[in-house]
């Protein structure tokens, strides 16, 4: 068998950080961010980023060095990537503030409408309602992380969450004032509204749980393999005969019910700016899709059928 | 530990060789080179043409108060065509990044509108004309400094002036932004300018005294950010200059 030499440099200084003499390719499957040579805690291995080329692409975790185009003496960089932070905990945090947020205007408590209205609640039934699919897409989420989602990278960038914290704690806020505001003004199409944006509601959220269960199936038994997720025997996974990405499709459904239920315009410019992230996320996806798998559905958009 | 070498690649680049993803950036071909000449002259001239206006309208008048209104129009027209510059970064065939020049070119073009032009009690503030000469005596510059470096051609006076008076004309122009947004407060209180209150059915509100006070603290953080960005590439690129031409 080969026995390697591998010497880690860093990626900007090309100083030499470590060297490893006589490893074996069993013993040692490297690359990807299982270096240990590198031994202070401080560098956890979500943080490392090993490449063979200064500014290339971060080796994955299963990749050995007998595949690598190296010879018997391997030089690779190392770059860290910041403080890191895993999947699930960036979602809990900025699922859990909408939630709790929303409450603080529900309730009115006294630093947000002032003390004359504090503690008292709406008139509006609307009002009540909004408070509770608000809560309920919230906990859904909150359930769908926990229980539903398997993620393929394990962690983000610290720095990340603070920025998007500001942004969908904000956003709640914001829109959550508007709606159990003393002078909060009901839809003007009354009830039929209400109704309307209450089924049209309940039949995306359904729909979005459905698709991350298909999608969650996809992966069963932590398999890494991708696979071109189909329509199944549940009606609403047959949105699949038509975008990549029906979950976002029924996540922007879900908003715009939101939006005429409470005919706010804040709920209104979020849930502009949540299609646009989307159908930023959409494409994305759906151009991976096409170039991994040279069957995939030619009919088949992005985020809106036939359209995007 | 330099373990003896066996034969066979030992490159330092592991005979992966240096592989870039492959460029994407194109660049201007000769149809929009020609587009963003044209583009940049008429700019430079333009401005040129507001320059003019200030000085005509002083030696008429006498005095440099209330200069606003003889270059009213240009200065709306020319300040708004800057918009074109955020397509151009949006179709590549400029390589500056869209968010940051929608940035710089929207808060030009909100100063011109929704401020100067929006509460006509400041228009003879002497603030205007403050910004409005930086701005002219700036963009003169630069869109030269656009044309000449598009044609291969640039004259070294140009690019001196372009990371050199901005030293000045920099604070001068945002001293006087301020100056201005800060007269027109008690106007757009008074006429609830821009404002929509609770109750509506909308369920919105908006005030607009409140956001031009976040605005002028907005300037805060971003003024200095932007100076010393400036500065260091004064630093960079004019130092970079005096090595090419001791070298020649």
């Amino acid at each position: 068998f080969v026995l390697y030499q591998v010497e880690i440099l860093d990626w900007k200084t090309k100083q030499q950080l470590c060297f490893l003499d006589k490893v074996n390719d069993n013993i040692v499957e490297m690359a990807g961010d299982s270096i240990y040579c590198l031994a202070d805690p401080h560098w956890y291995p979500a943080r490392q980023s090993i490449r063979l080329d200064p500014k290339g692409k971060s080796l994955r975790d299963e990749e050995i060095l007998q595949h690598l185009p190296v010879g018997t003496t391997a030089t690779l960089y190392f770059k860290d990537l910041g403080p890191q932070i895993g999947w699930t905990m960036v979602f809990l945090t900025e699922y859990a503030g909408p939630l709790f947020i929303y409450f603080l205007f529900y309730f009115r408590m006294p630093f947000v409408y002032g003390l004359n209205d504090k503690l008292t609640s709406s008139p509006h039934p609307v009002v009540n309602l909004a408070c509770i699919c608000h809560s309920f897409h919230y906990i859904k989420r909150l359930i769908e992380t926990i229980f539903v989602h398997r993620f393929s990278h394990g962690t983000m960038p610290l720095r990340n969450i603070i920025k998007n914290c500001f942004y969908y704690w904000g956003f709640a806020a914001w829109l959550a004032y508007y709606i159990n505001h003393p002078l909060y003004t009901p839809p003007s199409y009354g009830q039929n509204q209400i109704n309307f944006a209450v089924i049209m509601f309940l039949i995306c959220e359904a729909g979005n749980f459905s698709i991350h269960i298909t999608l969650s199936d996809l992966r069963r038994h932590g398999s890494k393999i991708r696979k071109i997720p189909y329509p199944t025997k549940n009606p609403f996974t047959w949105l699949f005969f038509f975008v990549s990405c029906p979950n976002y499709t029924y996540e922007v459904g879900a908003w715009i019910s939101f939006t005429i239920m409470t005919q706010c315009v804040p709920v209104g410019l979020f849930t502009l700016l949540c299609f646009i992230q989307m159908t930023v996320w959409a494409k994305d996806k759906h151009y991976t899709y096409v170039r991994e798998f040279k069957d995939y559905p030619s009919i088949r958009m992005a985020i809106i059928p036939f359209l995007l | 530990m330099a373990a003896p070498r066996s034969g066979g690649a030992s490159r330092a680049d592991n005979g992966y060789g240096s592989q870039q993803p492959a460029r994407r950036r194109k660049g201007p071909g000769a149809l929009a080179t020609a587009y963003l000449v044209i583009y940049n002259v008429v700019m430079t001239a333009g401005w040129l043409v507001i320059a003019v206006g200030l000085v005509r309208s002083y030696l008429t008048k006498g005095s440099y108060h209330s200069l606003y209104y003889a270059i009213e129009k240009p200065l709306k027209f020319f300040q708004t065509g800057a918009l074109l510059e955020i397509l151009h970064c949006a179709f590549g065939i400029v390589p500056s990044s869209v968010v940051l020049t929608a940035f710089q070119v929207m808060s030009r073009v909100f100063l011109t509108w929704a401020v100067t032009h929006s509460v006509k009690e400041v228009q003879n503030e002497d603030s205007v004309l403050l910004f409005v000469v930086a701005w002219t005596i700036t963009e003169i510059i630069r869109y030269s400094f656009y044309t000449f470096s598009l044609l291969n051609h640039l004259p070294y006076l140009i690019k001196w002036a372009r990371y050199t008076l901005f030293i000045v004309l920099y604070p001068m122009g945002v001293s006087g932004e301020l100056l201005t947004i800060y007269a027109a407060l008690p106007f757009v209180r008074q006429a609830g300018l821009y404002s929509i209150s609770l109750p509506n059915k909308y369920n919105f509100s908006f005030d607009y005294y409140t956001f031009l006070i976040l605005v002028m603290i907005s300037y805060i953080p971003i003024f200095p950010q932007l100076y010393f960005h400036m500065l260091h590439q004064r630093r960079k690129i004019l130092s970079h200059n005096e090595e090419h031409k001791k070298s020649e």
